[in-house]
């Protein structure tokens, strides 16, 4: 293009004439709106993995069956003892609190802010969050103070021969 | 030549679908719902056609 050109005929000489942005041009309205037609066909096919594990689950009923495991002995828990085990994989902490006699409760103990571990502290009655101080109900698993604003995933239980099993968590409501 | 925005913002609001589609689609894959997971994805491979559509319509736009 011109940009070898040096002779620069006075009428011309505006101090601009040395200043080549090649590709000034490149980045107008069409090819703006070309890249934003490229981005909605990626937001398209990011999607596609999701519609496709979804259509393989509803296909082949499979909903996500929960292993059994037993927690402890229901002798281990005084009301307003709590304890940590892992469900359903062995990376995934919960948290078992005894409320009262006979009563129980099990949370993923993931904060549901940035998945720091939360504790159950006996003498506030409250699930806590150490990193930035949220609170959890224990009846309910919902965001009480701080930053969490979604309920702690409910772990299912049931109470036989004397111990507490999990036998399941709770989807997420939406 | 006359500037002519109604593409970019045409195209700006599919985008912004494009965003609401995505998000949806994990939130309730995640929640179960599997057939509203199917449909939603569906509706984001949708607004790519929609983009391009858009897009051929408007690209002369203001020449
Ligand atoms: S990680 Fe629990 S409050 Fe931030």
């Amino acid at each position: 293009m011109e940009e070898k050109q040096t002779k620069i005929s006075a009428r011309d000489d505006n101090y601009t004439h040395n200043i080549h942005k090649s590709n000034e041009r490149s980045l107008d309205r069409r090819g703006f709106m070309k890249t934003m037609v490229g981005a909605a066909g990626l937001f398209a096919v990011s999607t596609l993995p999701w519609g496709a594990v979804a259509a393989k689950k509803l296909i082949t009923g499979e909903n996500d069956a929960f292993p059994t495991k037993k927690i402890a002995a229901v002798s281990a828990l005084k009301p307003g003892d709590a304890m940590e085990f892992a469900y359903p994989s062995e990376h995934e902490g919960a948290l078992l609190v005894c409320v009262k006699e006979g009563e129980y409760k099990a949370y993923q103990n993931a904060c549901t802010h940035l998945k720091c571990p939360v504790y159950w502290s006996k003498e506030d009655s409250e699930l806590l969050c150490p990193c930035h101080h949220g609170k959890f109900d224990v009846m309910t698993g919902n965001p009480l103070a701080g930053p969490p604003r979604r309920a702690l995933p409910e772990i299912e239980l049931k109470v036989e021969n004397d111990a507490i099993y999990a036998i399941g968590v709770k989807p997420y409501e939406a | 030549m006359k500037r002519s925005y109604r593409g970019v913002l045409l195209l700006c609001l599919v985008l912004f679908l494009n965003l609401l589609f995505t998000q949806y689609t994990v939130n309730l894959f995640f929640a179960q719902r599997y057939e509203l997971t199917i449909v939603l994805a569906a509706a984001n491979l949708l607004t790519f056609p929609l983009a391009w559509f858009i897009y051929r319509k408007e690209k002369r736009a203001g020449q």
